[in-house]
């Protein structure tokens, strides 16, 4: 009944309006405009999965080419929108989008961190840290410095990420050999078990599902399996998104 | 689910005539259901935007009191500018918000217009302001400024999520079985903000940035 229910129902359904166009999200950080080396990018996105880890907030960067035409206020609103930073019902997320022909810049902040980073503290980060650094050209040093002192003015703890960074690649191995012997483990016990009782069959599918996912973003990608060692671990955004226009914005 | 009394002659086309209306029946009236639901949503969502944008304005007045007296304590700025903004900031108090605003198109137009000519009022004085390089090179002030800025981005960002509530819910409410059900229950098309006073102010931009390097 509800397959037809949404059969009968899905033609009336209207087009969602699509947003202006919001780019592609990339990580922690989404470096369009290219302002950032690959090492640099990596250590900025260690550091964000730590601030995740640590305080469970999501800090975001965006740099992109230019705004074209919009205002920085409402390209950083929409983007941080569409992308969910912040979690579901925390809200606590927070973006920082470089403009790099129109030399702007903005801190957009979720409504669950407008308390602890208020628009005032946004302005003296834009002004007194981020934007003398830009006046000098150093464009990645002002970002870092940026994040970092949006990071200490939440006042959050660093997760363990960036302390085992160098040791990553091993823990990673080993993590996921000791993930796949369990996961052996659980389909053979469960298989010898079917005979029994069918809850048996049911269980390792289940604790795989649940690896599965987990694995696709954070350990196995990570190191021992997946090849690629990405950036950061970065799980995607909370999924949040509620942002009220909170922030500041400057210019360089 | 209701099955009259089937004859065995007439047989199974009698019986497959009846599950298909029935299920026709269902489907339909489930679907009126979910789109009025829609319909109810989408006034509260409607009435939450407006609450946002309300709020969005008390914070600004909050901020008001503290901007006079940080101006008025650092410098001899023009009084006529800081009287207009108080002046403004009063009227605004004044008017009594009725509960049913969103509804009331008059009541709206009016205290919108209110708040923005406090709006104009204070983008004045935060204009008038940039000729005081005493006041300007103060932390207070560049902090309060930044709040103005981002208060008044907020009030941008309201606006515009109300105006798009309002234009989701008529556009639903107008459309085919949205109006049916809309007729049934008698609900209405909101007015949608008026043209003068929605048009989409940008933030002003006051940059000392820019400024300075001039």
């Amino acid at each position: 009944m509800r397959v037809l229910l949404a059969l009968v129902c899905g033609a009336w359904l209207t087009a969602v309006p699509s947003l202006a166009q919001v780019p592609a999200n990339d990580g922690w950080v989404t470096d369009l405009a290219g302002m950032l080396s690959r090492e640099q990018e990596q250590g900025l996105e260690l550091l964000m999965e730590s601030y995740k880890q640590g305080s469970t907030h999501e800090i975001a960067l965006l740099t992109v080419p230019d705004l074209g035409g919009r205002t920085i206020e409402r390209y950083a609103l929409e983007v941080a929108r569409d992308w969910g930073i912040g979690g579901e019902d925390t809200h606590n997320g927070a973006l920082l989008v470089v403009a790099k022909a129109e030399r702007k810049l903005r801190i957009e902040v979720g409504r669950g961190l407008e308390g602890d980073l208020p628009d005032a503290i946004c302005g003296r980060i834009v002004r007194d840290v981020i934007t003398p650094a830009f006046r000098s050209g150093d464009i990645p040093g002002g970002i870092r410095q940026g994040i970092v002192a949006m990071h200490s003015a939440i006042g959050g703890d660093y997760g363990p990420i960036e302390r085992t960074a160098r040791g990553r690649r091993h823990a990673g191995g080993l993590g996921s050999l000791f993930m796949l012997g369990f996961l052996i483990f659980v389909i053979v016990a469960g298989r010898r078990g079917r005979g029994g009782m069918g809850g048996g069959s049911v269980l390792p599918w289940l604790l795989m599902g649940s690896m599965m996912s987990r694995g696709r973003h954070s350990s196995w990608s990570g190191g021992g399996l997946g090849g690629f060692g990405g950036g950061g671990g970065f799980s995607g955004f909370g999924g949040g998104g509620g942002f009220s226009g909170g922030g500041a914005s400057g210019g360089w | 689910m209701i099955h009259p009394p089937v004859r065995p002659a007439s047989g199974g086309a009698a019986v497959i005539a009846l599950a298909v209306l029935l299920i026709l029946v269902v489907g339909i009236g489930g679907c009126g259901v979910a789109r009025y639901n829609g319909l109810v949503a989408g006034q509260e969502r409607i009435d939450g935007a407006f609450s946002e944008i309300d709020n969005q304005y008390k914070r600004r007045n909050d901020l008001i009191p503290q901007l006079v007296s940080t101006i008025k304590g650092s410098t001899s700025f023009e009084e006529s500018v800081l009287t207009q903004v108080t002046e403004a900031r009063a009227s605004v108090g004044r008017l009594q918000l009725p509960a049913d605003l969103p509804t009331d198109p008059a009541a709206q137009t009016e205290y919108l217009q209110a708040q923005q000519s406090l709006g104009g009022a204070l983008g004045r004085l935060m204009m008038v302001a940039e000729a005081y390089p005493d006041l300007k090179s103060t932390s207070g002030f560049r902090d309060l400024q930044v709040q103005v800025e981002g208060t008044e981005n907020r009030i941008t960002v309201a606006r515009r999520d109300y105006i798009d509530s309002i234009r989701d819910y008529n556009t639903s409410l107008r459309k085919f079985p949205g109006n049916v059900i809309a007729g049934m229950f008698g609900m209405e098309t909101r007015p949608q903000l008026e043209a003068a006073t929605a048009t989409e102010r940008e933030v002003p931009t006051i940059d000392f940035d820019d400024a300075q390097r001039k």
